[in-house]
């Protein structure tokens, strides 16, 4: 499985269904759903992965676990995606195998290094902006560092943190494949027109 | 038995680790790791600390839930919530690890050992602060009927004194688990050995 080419991730919140957020998204034109909900049972998120990830595989769209290595190995998700607090990046490579999709956070070029030697197929580079949909204790990166980062991991980029329809162009033009987001769509009063707005403007 | 490690929904991994420590000096058990509190990476660096030094003590290593760090720390099994992910596909994805349960009706019990789990935790069999969610006592004749209606080892779990340890053994439980009488390292041995002494009489 590869990934696309200028593409919108939408990660699940909190609080929406995440199976209704994620046909949303699908519906808005995102190619990758990441699904993260910190509070919820194993069992919750083995069946909510189940079925998105067959919503994903009707839209050739990648589904992806965030930390729980556990729950993509049970129901074989097409990867998983790790921060720096989660299980080491070369690690998750070895439970999961060549094939799968490995995402690994990073916020400087020393972890983006760190992220090539560990076999990550993409990083999710932030946060870019400021954020409310995650308690953050360090300052936004901003766009300028995007670069020099990217050049380190060698590996395609997905940029998160409070990037909307009014910033996701300098993003884009920083360099990486795709952006992340949270809230931009599962916070809009409609999700599918949110995600389709981040679309258009992606592919430009 | 197992002895679960950690105080409740407080997290100190230096507790688990003192305790596995005092582990050397007891009866083998079952230590099942319990930090609800720490994050993936922190569990992770926990349990592989944790394996070698149980390992030495010839007694199990046991990680809640994740038998993703499992595997990766080396240790010897995963012990699921009744909420987990479907023992079945834990078990096969995870074929290589010891596989425990925590069940809180006969029909999970059931459903459990006829998944290919290795032992079950079944309870709360008296009062206990830690088990409250799991809804009232369910006694010993709940206990016995569970024991009764599966094959594979059941332990009894939620309010255990060593004296009401004996109680459980005659309704047919295999052995026993508690958090609480654990909570200080120091008497960790001495406390499993009281425990084994009401368990084998």
């Amino acid at each position: 499985m590869t990934l696309p080419r200028k593409f919108l991730c939408v990660i699940t919140d909190e609080h929406l269904c995440p199976i209704e957020l994620a046909g949303m998204a699908l519906d808005g034109g995102a190619r990758m759903v990441q699904l993260r909900r910190k509070n919820a049972s194993g069992r919750e998120l083995f069946e909510w992965s189940v079925r998105i990830q067959e919503l994903c595989r009707r839209r050739d769209a990648i589904f992806i676990v965030n930390d729980r290595v556990d729950i993509a190995l049970a129901m074989r998700a097409d990867g998983v995606h790790v921060g720096q607090d989660d299980l080491p990046a070369s690690l998750v490579r070895s439970l999961l195998g060549p094939d799968s999709i490995i995402g690994v956070s990073v916020s400087n070029v020393a972890e983006a290094e760190k992220a090539r030697l560990d076999g990550a197929d993409y990083i999710g580079v932030g946060h870019i902006f400021p954020t409310v949909s995650k308690e953050k204790t360090t300052l936004p990166l901003g766009t300028s560092p995007i670069r020099e980062i990217g050049k380190a991991a060698g590996v395609p980029m997905i940029a998160i943190g409070g990037i909307d329809a009014g910033n996701v162009q300098d993003v884009m033009t920083a360099g990486v494949s795709g952006i992340a987001v949270i809230s931009a769509v599962s916070g809009a009063p409609d999700p599918v027109a949110a995600a389709r707005e981040l679309v258009n403007i992606i592919r430009q | 038995m197992v002895v679960s490690s950690g105080a409740g929904h407080l997290s100190d991994p230096g507790l688990a680790l003192r305790q596995a420590e005092k582990l050397s000096c007891s009866d083998p058990v079952i230590f099942q790791l319990r930090e609800k509190g720490l994050e993936t990476g922190p569990m992770y660096s926990l349990c592989k600390r944790l394996a070698p030094i149980i390992e030495g003590s010839g007694s199990l290593l046991m990680v809640n839930e994740r038998f993703d760090i499992a595997l990766a720390a080396g240790a010897d099994g995963v012990h699921l919530p009744e909420s987990s992910c479907p023992a079945d596909i834990v078990r096969k994805a995870a074929s290589g690890l010891v596989v425990g349960q925590s069940v809180h009706s006969l029909e999970s019990a059931v459903r459990a050992a006829r998944a290919g789990i290795d032992y079950l935790l079944f309870g709360p069999v008296y009062q206990t602060p830690s088990k409250e969610a799991f809804g009232p006592p369910q006694g010993l004749d709940s206990l016995q009927e569970v024991c009764r209606s599966v094959s594979i080892p059941v332990f009894a779990v939620g309010g255990i004194t060593p004296e009401k340890a004996t109680a459980c053994i005659e309704n047919g439980a295999f052995g026993i688990a508690a958090l609480g009488p654990f909570i200080n390292p120091e008497s960790l041995p001495e406390t499993v050995n009281r425990y084994q002494s009401f368990i084998s009489s």
